[in-house]
């Protein structure tokens, strides 16, 4: 390793307050591709960080190793000072967490929107039916669209799902929320709304882990920025300086394909 | 290889992961490891030790060909060589073909990688044909397998050779026309030397299936079109005849020929056990390929058609040219499963016209007087049931594979 | 100003709708001629040969028996239909079940995470899938049924409920109540259950505990149906050898056994594939979305994945149900007496061949036709709600 590397992982490793997330060391191979290469990467409470890279890089990799949609081949990850291992309640106690919202919002299109927001508070947590609409009507009301609950995914227009998908995680009151490219698959004039959404959330204290290629968001919201390649961590900093001096080429490189 | 070795993780984290993961896990891994040993052990007891299989070995000539006349066995070894060196042909060419548009797949492997692809595909038909060889006691079958190899290979080496689309345009429809009638004028041949009603055994259920599945085709086509069509009374009765048929057990309708095909045709024709089965079996494949068809023609876009009236082709062209040929590479895979179906479906016939087929055979050796009473039934089954699995397990084999292709072609 | 378009007639043989008309006339009147020769013909030869084309051979007597059924020789072949087609309902509706419970559990096993599971299930599917299901039923009737199972004289009688022989399977069976009674404590049982699921439902609404309504308004069924049996004084038959048959209980035909195990094993190999392909066409993501909601194995299969399965599985399930309602035709080869062995026997004894089967293929049609009905209604009911 590098000497630049190393002080990468100073940085990474550096979080801001107490940390609610470690990753450590962290491997993943698909066959004999190496997917992550020793990942190291703290998030503290309250922290937004943003995950920008090439495609292929393994940004969504890395937050899916996080709740357990992929397994780690190496390293240790601790949410909240659960550590993921081969232990089947320690993987259902970090799901229930963490939230996560997919770039194709992944509603379960038999469902209502609203009984897709309470199914997870009623069947986890087991909560009261009436209690669970009640928490599912607040939340659609803080994602904007109560209007809706009792339509279908289909019905909706794909800025609206989205909405609804973080009204979905939220219903199970996690600590720290993933996105993974949750503005992707939306067409252009709906990737504002969902935005505003999660900058309202980043704004109430919510922990948050995002992989986008929003850079506007990026600069307004992110705590920190990382930006990774070829399944590594390049470079860790805060927007202004990886925006304004970037220090390592491949990160000059992909800002000015980018920007 | 599994991706245990692949990342160099201990076989017995693989175990672990993959036998004994949660206790319910082991317990049926326990259990239904057990069983299989256990089934597995009486299976081999039967197959190597206890079977008598000196029945199929005394009576495999009855079984596979029937009572076809001992002087006439020439004009089968004819026949069939000639349908190998034809099979190859085709082969060939559509190995040519695609090894010029760049698609072939086996044109990117080594020899050895070339070979060990066709024992996966076809080491199967091979071994049992080496089997049924095996249990021969004369020279003759062994000469026919022989020339059909040849015939095979020498068939596909001349194919890939023949570049169709270099042949002027008379030359290739002149090929097509031969090539179509190569397996018409051989089936003509056999029937001239014997009758149809005196075909049995496995050949009955071959040829049956084979002509069962081509016969039905252009009626398929048809009420196919007919079920798609604005015509009022062509889409009538086009549907009347296909929900009424796919209604219909197959049985029944052979029953219902074997008593009363005769009351519907005039009396001078006496149609034969074997025409009877094969009109039902025509009549009966008919309706399910005419779905198939019909959803091959409605997995083609609807702009194909309306590009096609906007060229300003005639409706009749463009079915021809545009619609058709989509639809009809599409359901190729479908109609293989249908052929898989009438070919199961043959047996049938033996026993509601009391036909000698194959599966009748297995009834009949074990009445026979050095078997009866014996309970050989389990011995001639396993034998005849392993026929039919082999030729299906193949056919649906290389049915997916073109899927897969087809699949990655259209994309 | 541009002239007006002089109106030009056009000739009638290029009218679209005239073209069209015409064609479809012509091939009607081709199909038409045809089944008129097939009927003229069918007509002369059945006059020339005395033989009767109408369905007045319903009214004659049978003259044959049916076992395992109480049925006189001297009653009318409409009767002998009548249980003809209740055997046929029999076999299918207790194969259907029985092939639906054993495809879904190889279904499933086919994409288990244990190898073991998964192979033996794709071995079994494989094979079963590519034998016809002539040679298994063969298989079933002559080499299990008739070799395998003993002698009436040594039958085998496990645990001395049962007995089981080549002569027909005893089971112990209810007795000493009469039907109607019998039907009553099924209601009140069915009710029991569904006024129970409710109420758990409610109470699992309220305080969001699971509801568990299966489990509840199972046993209360299977407690409803004993209680009621004991307070109608009902007695339990235990099948016993008598000579040479099985007295008591209730006795399962050997050729029913046989045809309805081949037609089980077999179609729920085609099942099985079906609920493979259903599960496995749900999307990718719908399962991850309920694992980050972090809901369980099976609820994440029970809440999310099978119901979205249930709605692509109807179509060809039906189809499957189907194939084995007309499959069980079969069992007229092997002695079992439903619909088309006895239209082939009676046929056999002289009844007008036409006539009789037209009357099996028009069961067979509607059969299929209401059971597509059924298809197309349920499939409305899961379509998706899209915009």
């Amino acid at each position: 390793m590098s000497d630049t590397n190393q002080s990468v992982y100073a940085d990474a490793t550096k979080a801001v307050g107490e940390a609610i997330l470690e990753l450590q060391h962290v491997d993943k191979f698909f066959g004999t591709f190496q997917a992550l290469r020793d990942i190291n990467l703290n998030v503290g409470r309250q922290e937004v960080v943003v995950v920008i890279g090439p495609s292929g890089s393994g940004k969504s990799t890395m937050i899916r190793c996080i709740n357990r949609l992929e397994e780690h081949d190496g390293g240790r990850i601790i949410v909240d000072g659960i550590e993921l291992s081969e232990d089947v309640k320690n993987i259902q106690e970090v799901r229930r967490e963490t939230g996560m919202v997919f770039q194709q919002f992944n509603l379960f299109p038999h469902l209502t929107v609203l009984d897709n927001v309470t199914l997870a508070p009623r069947q986890v947590r087991r909560m009261p039916k009436s209690e669970a609409e009640a928490l599912g009507m607040q939340l659609l009301e803080q994602v904007r669209i109560p209007e809706q609950a009792k339509k279908y995914p289909g019905q909706l227009s794909g800025g609206q799902q989205q909405r609804v998908a973080i009204a979905r995680s939220l219903a199970m009151k996690p600590k720290v929320m993933l996105f993974d490219e949750p503005t992707s698959a939306l067409d252009p004039e709906m990737i504002g709304e969902v935005l505003d959404t999660m900058k309202d959330l980043a704004r109430g204290g919510m922990t948050m882990i995002v992989v986008t290629h929003e850079m506007g968001f990026a600069r307004e919201v992110a705590d920190r920025v990382v930006f990774m390649a070829d399944g590594q961590i390049v470079e860790v900093g805060t927007p202004e300086h990886f925006f304004t001096s970037p220090r390592e080429d491949r990160t000059k490189l992909f800002l000015s394909q980018i920007l | 290889m599994t991706n245990a070795a692949l990342t160099g993780r201990p076989a017995r984290l693989w175990v672990r992961k993959n036998l004994f993961r949660t206790p319910l896990d082991a317990v049926l891994t326990v259990v239904f490891g057990s069983l299989s040993l256990y089934v597995l052990a009486r299976l081999a007891l039967f197959v190597f030790v206890n079977a008598r299989w000196e029945i199929i070995e005394r009576n495999l000539k009855l079984l596979l060909v029937g009572r076809w006349p001992a002087d006439q066995l020439d004009v089968l070894v004819t026949s069939v060589v000639v349908l190998s060196l034809w099979g190859g042909v085709i082969a060939g060419i559509v190995a040519g073909r695609q090894i010029r548009k760049g698609t072939s797949v086996i044109a990117g492997m080594t020899p050895t990688q070339r070979l060990s692809d066709l024992g996966r595909r076809f080491g199967l038909v091979l071994g049992t044909s080496l089997l049924l060889l095996l249990l021969t006691n004369s020279s003759g079958p062994w000469l026919m397998a022989g020339l059909m190899l040849v015939g095979g290979v020498a068939g596909t080496w001349s194919g890939r050779r023949i570049g169709v689309r270099f042949l002027s345009p008379i030359v290739a429809r002149a090929g097509i026309l031969i090539m179509a009638a190569v397996p018409i004028a051989t089936y003509a041949y056999m029937v001239s030397a014997v009758p149809l009603a005196q075909w049995e055994g496995f050949i009955f259920n071959l040829s049956a299936a084979a002509a069962g599945i081509i016969l039905s085709f252009p009626l398929g086509v048809v009420l196919a079109l007919g079920r798609r069509s604005k015509l009022k009374l062509l889409k009538m009765v086009s549907v009347v005849y296909i929900e009424f048929v796919r209604g219909s057990p197959l049985y029944v309708l052979l029953l219902l020929a074997n008593v009363s095909l005769e009351f519907f045709v005039p009396a001078s024709i006496a149609p034969s056990k074997v025409i009877r089965a094969m009109v039902t079996f025509t009549i009966f494949t008919a309706a399910y390929l005419a779905e198939i068809v019909r959803g091959g023609l409605q997995s083609v876009p609807r702009g194909q058609e309306e590009a096609a009236k906007a060229l300003g082709l005639t409706p009749a062209k463009q079915m021809r040219l545009i619609v058709l040929p989509q639809a009809l590479r599409n359901v190729i895979p479908a109609q293989i499963g249908q052929f898989i179906s009438l070919f199961k479906d043959t047996t049938l016939a033996g026993l509601a016209l009391g036909i000698f087929d194959l599966l009748a055979g297995a009834g009949v050796i074990t009445q026979q007087d050095d078997f009866r009473g014996q309970g050989l039934i389990i011995e001639a089954l396993v034998f005849v049931g392993f026929l039919f699995w082999v030729g299906s397990f193949t056919m649906s084999r290389e049915s997916q594979r073109l899927e897969r292709r087809l699949g990655v072609g259209t994309r | 100003m541009t002239p007006p378009i002089p109106k030009s007639r056009t000739p009638f043989y290029r009218n679209v709708r005239f073209i069209s008309w015409s064609f479809q006339l012509v091939v009607f009147a081709v199909v038409a001629a045809f089944v008129y020769w097939l009927f003229g013909n069918y007509q002369r030869n059945t006059a020339s040969s005395g033989i009767p084309t109408n369905f007045t051979f319903l009214g004659s007597p049978a003259s044959f028996d049916i076992p395992g059924a109480d049925f006189e020789p001297t009653e009318s072949v409409r009767n002998a239909y009548v249980i003809g087609v209740l055997n046929t309902l029999r076999v299918s509706i207790v194969g259907i079940i029985l092939a639906t419970i054993l495809g879904i559990l190889i279904g499933i096993g086919r994409l288990s995470k244990n190898w073991l599971v998964r192979k033996l299930s794709t071995i079994y599917v494989e094979v079963l899938r590519n034998l016809p299901l002539l040679v298994i039923i063969t298989f079933t009737f002559l080499g299990v049924v008739l070799q395998v199972l003993p002698r009436i004289e040594d039958s085998w009688t496990p645990l001395g409920i049962m007995v089981v022989s080549n002569r027909g399977i005893g089971v112990p069976w209810y007795s000493g109540t009469s039907g109607l009674s019998l039907i009553v404590v099924f209601f009140v049982g069915v009710i029991g259950w569904w006024l129970l699921a409710r109420w758990r439902h409610l109470v699992a609404d309220r305080t969001g505990q699971p509801a568990r309504a299966f489990w509840f308004g199972g046993v209360f069924f299977l407690a409803a149906l004993v209680v009621g049996w004991i307070v109608l004084g009902g007695r339990i038959i235990l099948p016993m050898v008598d000579g040479k048959r099985i007295a008591g209980g209730i006795r399962v035909d050997p050729s029913y056994f046989a045809v309805l195990i081949a037609l089980v094993i077999y179609t729920a190999s085609h099942i099985a594939e079906i609920v493979r392909g259903s599960i496995q066409a749900v999307p990718v993501g719908q399962g991850e979305a309920a694992s980050a909601l972090a809901l369980s194995g099976f609820q994440r299969m029970w809440n999310v994945v099978l119901p979205q399965a249930m709605r692509i599985a109807i179509p060809p399930l039906g189809n499957q149900y189907l194939n084995l309602i007309k499959n069980s035709s079969l069992g007229a080869g092997f002695a079992y007496f439903e619909l088309t062995q006895v239209t082939q026997v009676t046929v056999g004894n002289g009844s007008p061949a036409v006539p009789a089967f037209t009357l099996a293929l028009t069961f067979y049609v509607v059969l299929s036709l209401i059971t597509s009905a059924f298809v197309n209604v349920a499939n409305r009911r899961f379509k998706l709600v899209e915009r």
